[in-house]
């Protein structure tokens, strides 16, 4: 069938990641620093638009399509960036408009695949990374994005790793916006009640699940319905047993789901599943109804990506007494396993991309390159997203769970691209069917490797 | 008279518009999605002309097979609940103070959209704050279902809210077809001294029979191609338990990016229906219309 | 006319004297009146839930008052967004489907029905067949026709999808009465003198008006709420449908329950509206019809 969607995903270093002044420089305060790079401030633009008046008697009238997920009700904050971000680059492209279609989630990726069967895709738009994308790729959907990655050193600004994601045959097709690690938040004050420490190994974290379930509270908040939720769990076990390399050799076909590190993985989560590590009825239960119980104080753990920050820390709706007994730790370690405990599962979520077929690719171009250096300036500190370009934690003002996360985003030893994302989105499909069986209990350790194991020759 | 009712210009002037719109409209995407079945085609890029290779494949599905088993349990539980709809509507109709204002509260429900039903359901079958669970834990059962994720019960759990859904459409279908038998009818009956189950049974029952059986066709074509909250409900989880044809169509064409595949089982689903529906129609076709 | 049959009824419940019946009537009341009640249940949760904060949506019983009620989800969803033009694209391919719908369906079922010709039985089920397919197969193919015929991004790519996707299943609910009705009532038209198109404006539609007004209903509501079409065929924000309300509220991690309950309670009231206007015309017009019947 269809051939491997894998993209071999990123070991960040901790050099390459250290935060330093990289350029992406932040609010207009801070202008000395990044003044000598065009990627602009106050005074660029200003220099810019001059430039652009000048041209622009020549310059024909142009639109720009632009489509994105982020609707004004459900995320104010991201909604007025990018209005803002729109704004500054019109001002400094005079013949340049640029005309939104927002669509929430679901409905977006189901659009993006019916304008591309005509050969309608809007100008610039957003895709996730690897499996996502690269059936737009192979269709010749998206335009190569390295020419402008080369301008200017736009390249060094993002995250070592992250544009890795969005490759296809050595070349990039989108600028990533996003990034993200999952850790295992949890509730200091539940800790505390029960008199439970951080747990640091496997063995150490059944005792806390044992101790809280035997007290009747609920240990770790999990919506298994939405099925990516449990993949995080299997994939953390996967690699504090078999480190990093076990699960992606499977995937990428030079080894096999069948390791018996990947089994024994498996058999863990049905172990945690034989605890009642998990709240009753986590197959039924999507993603926002288990938050629901973590944030309601009824579940001690959650465990998510850091896109769920703000809820922790800046989100006013959320009583501030809970914000505060917030505090998250990294997935223990397991005793005799491979895997470092700096290990994550992440990766990049949306990025830009441009059309293939766009009659403005040029200004297209111009646009994401602007739109992915403004938001990763000011993403982080106004929206709570962690952009994919680096961020300066010396200039911005964040809370200190931001801080943290950050700081451990960058020490990561290595970041596991998402199972589901990784793949081919048909094997992405049994997978995440598997997961569920699993952890229902339906399916044994050994046939859930053997199912895995049998999609993956198949896609071959 | 004949000559007048079988003027061909005026028949062709009352049917043909709404003919082109349904040929451009609905057959042109029938015939594509025949035609998409036949190629290799993830929905975006080029397709390859594969032949029957999809349509081979459908077959030995196991997948597919399971989720046409659901949508057909889904399409007996329909036409089973019809007879409660009728019961209701026979009584609505029927000489009961007040009746009007019962009517219109009965098919309330049928003015929410699905996005809300979802929503009111899963507050419904919350394992542990639903209202379904409260109520069974309060009069002391210790460990209830846990209705969307036990795949035992999933898929029976999931039919209550759709059928529920549906009420009001067959409630008001009945009320207004019960409501057009002229009155003398059942002046005279009761006169004769008939009791309102043998009107309901013997006199009304068989005047509304032609909107029995359409009503009959309707649940089972609507159950077969059901989507709507099994999607947003329970995505077909567990693992495929509450999995229906549409809504495993609507995965392969649109999440895994088989969409050459997802169209052959669109295809197929389509004749399936077509089948199913003759034989119904052929089951339940009489003598004769019944007439006035 | 509400007056009208009640007269008729309690004439009849003198009429039923004995003491047996009236127990049963009483118990008809009282499973009557339970029923109601949890029929109305789902209104008075959604008033709730559209006045909760997204904690209270999840962790408050589904009947729980919340503690303070959120009226800003309503400010919010007033404010965001255009509510006033999006429901006017409502009311416009709504209104012009619904219209557009019946009109088409009672012409057909009329013809075939009524006139009598050799093709009628296929003519039927070429369009019982349009009941059958499942909508998402649709989406590509009637993309690209819109494409091609430049409707794309155009009420009438959506209201002309409604009408052609509604017309089965509309047809399928006149057919039922059309048979019914008495063939005397043609023929005396005839022998007045009186032509097809005439008979059918004049006598058969307001005969048909009961169902008529069911099937009007029905179409409002499903076009009413529809919003996979809309999506797929409208990118300007200035002609999407009240739907899109909905989404707004959707976000790409988190979804703003409250505002979407808000969203649901205000597009609900036109059509709660619309739907007891109609729903009297089901009583009228069958009073009307057997009148003249």
């Amino acid at each position: 069938m269809k051939k491997k969607a894998f993209v071999p995903f990123m070991t960040l270093t901790t050099a390459a990641l250290m935060l330093a002044a990289c350029g992406g420089g932040g609010n207009d305060a801070n202008e000395t620093a990044s003044a000598d790079e065009n990627n602009s401030n106050n005074t660029n633009a200003n220099a810019n638009n001059e430039a652009a008046n000048n041209a622009a008697e020549d310059q024909e009238e142009v639109t720009i399509d632009f489509m994105h997920l982020w609707p004004q009700g459900s995320s104010p904050d991201h909604h007025r960036i990018v209005s803002d971000i729109i704004a500054d680059f019109e001002a400094e492209h005079p013949h340049v408009t640029v005309e939104l279609e927002v669509l929430e989630n679901e409905q977006y990726k189901n659009k993006l695949q019916v304008v591309s069967s005509s050969n309608q895709l809007p100008d610039v738009g957003m895709t996730w990374p690897a499996g996502f994308l690269e059936p737009y790729v192979n269709g010749d959907m998206f335009t190569p994005l390295d020419d402008i990655l080369e301008e200017d050193g736009l390249r060094d600004e993002f995250v070592a790793g992250t544009l890795e994601a969005y490759e296809v045959d050595g070349e990039s097709y989108a600028l990533p916006l996003e990034l993200n690690i999952a850790p295992v938040f949890y509730n200091k004050a539940i800790f505390e009640e029960h008199g439970v420490e951080v747990p640091e190994t496997y063995d150490e974290f059944l005792e806390v699940i044992d101790t809280l379930a035997e007290a009747g509270m609920p240990p770790i908040a999990l919506g298994n319905r939405d099925r990516w939720t449990g993949s995080l769990w299997y994939m953390y076990l996967a690699d504090r047993i078999g480190g990093s390399e076990a699960l992606n050799s499977a995937i990428d076909r030079s080894g096999s789901f069948e390791d018996e590190r990947l089994v024994e993985a498996a058999e863990k989560i049905q172990e945690m599943v034989d605890h009642d590590a998990f709240i009753s009825g986590f197959n039924g239960l999507s993603d926002q109804e288990a938050k629901a119980e973590f944030m309601n104080g009824s579940a001690a753990m959650y465990l998510i990506g850091s896109w769920d920050l703000p809820n922790y820390t800046t989100n006013e709706e959320v009583p501030q007494e809970f914000r505060d007994s917030i505090d998250f730790f990294k997935f223990p370690e397991v005793d005799g396993g491979d895997g470092n405990v700096d290990n994550w599962v992440g990766g990049p979520g949306v990025g830009l991309f441009v059309s293939e077929e766009s009659d403005v690719q040029e200004e297209s171009k111009a646009f994401v390159k602007h739109f992915a250096q403004e938001w990763g300036k000011r993403s982080v500190e106004e929206a709570g997203v962690i952009p994919g370009t680096q961020v300066n934690t010396e200039e911005v003002d964040l809370p200190d769970l931001f801080v943290d996360v950050l700081d451990d985003l960058n020490n990561a030893n290595d970041i596991t691209l998402f199972a589901d994302v990784q793949m081919s989105s048909s094997v992405a499909e049994t997978h995440l069917n598997m997961i569920q069986s699993l952890f229902g209990g339906e399916t044994t350790p050994e046939e859930f490797a053997e199912t895995h194991e049998e999609a993956l020759q198949e896609d071959e | 008279m004949n000559k007048i009712m079988s003027d061909k210009r005026i028949i062709a002037m009352y049917t043909l518009p709404a003919l082109l719109l349904i040929l451009t409209l609905i057959y042109v995407p029938i015939v594509m999605t025949g035609y998409y079945g036949l190629m290799d085609w993830d929905g975006i890029g080029a397709m390859t002309f594969i032949g029957l290779e999809n349509y081979a494949a459908v077959m030995t599905d196991g997948a597919f097979w399971s989720s046409a088993w659901h949508s057909f349990l889904l399409a007996l539980f329909s036409v089973g609940s019809l007879v409660l709809y009728l019961g209701v509507s026979l009584v609505l109709a029927g000489n009961v103070k007040g009746a009007d204002l019962f009517r219109k509260i009965y098919l309330i429900p049928m003015l929410l959209s699905s996005v809300a039903i979802a929503q009111l359901w899963m507050r419904v079958y919350h394992p542990t704050n639903g209202v379904m669970n409260r109520f069974l834990t309060s009069i002391g059962i210790e460990n209830p279902p846990l209705w969307l994720s036990d795949t035992s019960i999933v898929l029976f759990a999931i039919f209550i809210p759709i059928i529920w859904q549906y009420a009001g459409f067959y409630i008001i279908i009945y009320y207004a077809a019960l409501k057009n038998i002229p009155k003398e009818l059942e002046e005279a009956a009761k006169i004769d001294g008939a009791s309102p189950f043998q009107i309901a049974y013997k006199i009304k029952l068989p005047l509304i029979s032609g909107i029995i059986k359409v009503t009959i066709v309707l649940a089972v074509i609507g159950s077969l191609k059901y989507f709507d909250l099994i999607y947003v409900m329970t995505d077909g989880g567990p693992n495929g338990a509450s999995e229906v044809m549409a809504s495993y169509m609507y995965k392969l064409a649109f999440r895994t990016n088989d969409f050459g595949y997802g169209s052959a089982i669109g295809f197929f689903m389509l004749v399936m229906i077509l089948i199913v529906t003759y034989l119904i129609r052929r089951a339940t076709a009489t003598k004769d219309e019944v007439q006035y | 006319m509400s007056s009208n049959s009640t007269a008729v009824e309690s004439s009849e419940g003198v009429k039923i004297g004995s003491f047996r019946l009236k127990i049963t009537h009483l118990l008809l009341y009282v499973i009557l009146g339970i029923v109601a009640l949890v029929q109305l249940l789902p209104l008075v949760w959604l008033l709730l839930f559209s006045l909760k904060d997204n904690q209270e949506v999840f962790n408050l019983a589904p009947f729980a008052l919340p503690s303070d009620p959120q009226w800003g989800n309503y400010a919010r969803v007033w404010t965001d967004g255009n509510i006033g033009l999006y429901f006017f694209n409502s009311v416009i391919v709504t209104g012009s489907s619904v219209i557009l719908t019946i009109l088409l369906a009672s012409f057909v079922t009329f013809a075939i029905t009524r006139m009598q010709w050799k093709l009628n039985k296929l003519v039927l089920g070429l369009f019982m067949v349009g009941l059958m397919i499942p909508v998402h197969s649709t989406l590509i193919p009637l993309f690209s026709f819109f494409m091609n015929v430049g409707l794309m991004d155009h009420h009438l790519s959506i209201i002309l999808t409604y009408t052609a996707f509604n017309l089965p299943l509309t047809m399928m609910i006149l057919l039922g009465f059309y048979y019914t009705l008495p063939r005397e009532l043609e023929e005396a038209a005839i022998m007045d003198g009186c032509s097809v198109h005439r008979m059918f404006f004049r006598i058969i539609l307001p005969i048909t008006a009961p169902v008529v007004a069911t099937t009007a209903i029905i179409n409002m509501i499903y076009n009413w709420n529809e919003f996979v079409f809309v999506n797929t065929f409208i990118s300007s924000d200035s002609l999407k449908t009240l739907t899109v309300g909905i989404q707004n509220f959707i976000g790409q991690y988190s979804t703003d329950w409250g505002a979407i309950g808000a969203t649901l309670v205000i597009s609900m009231l036109p059509i709660l509206i619309a739907f007891f206007i109609l729903s009297n015309r089901i009583v009228e017009g069958m009073t009307a019809g057997s009148v003249k019947g």
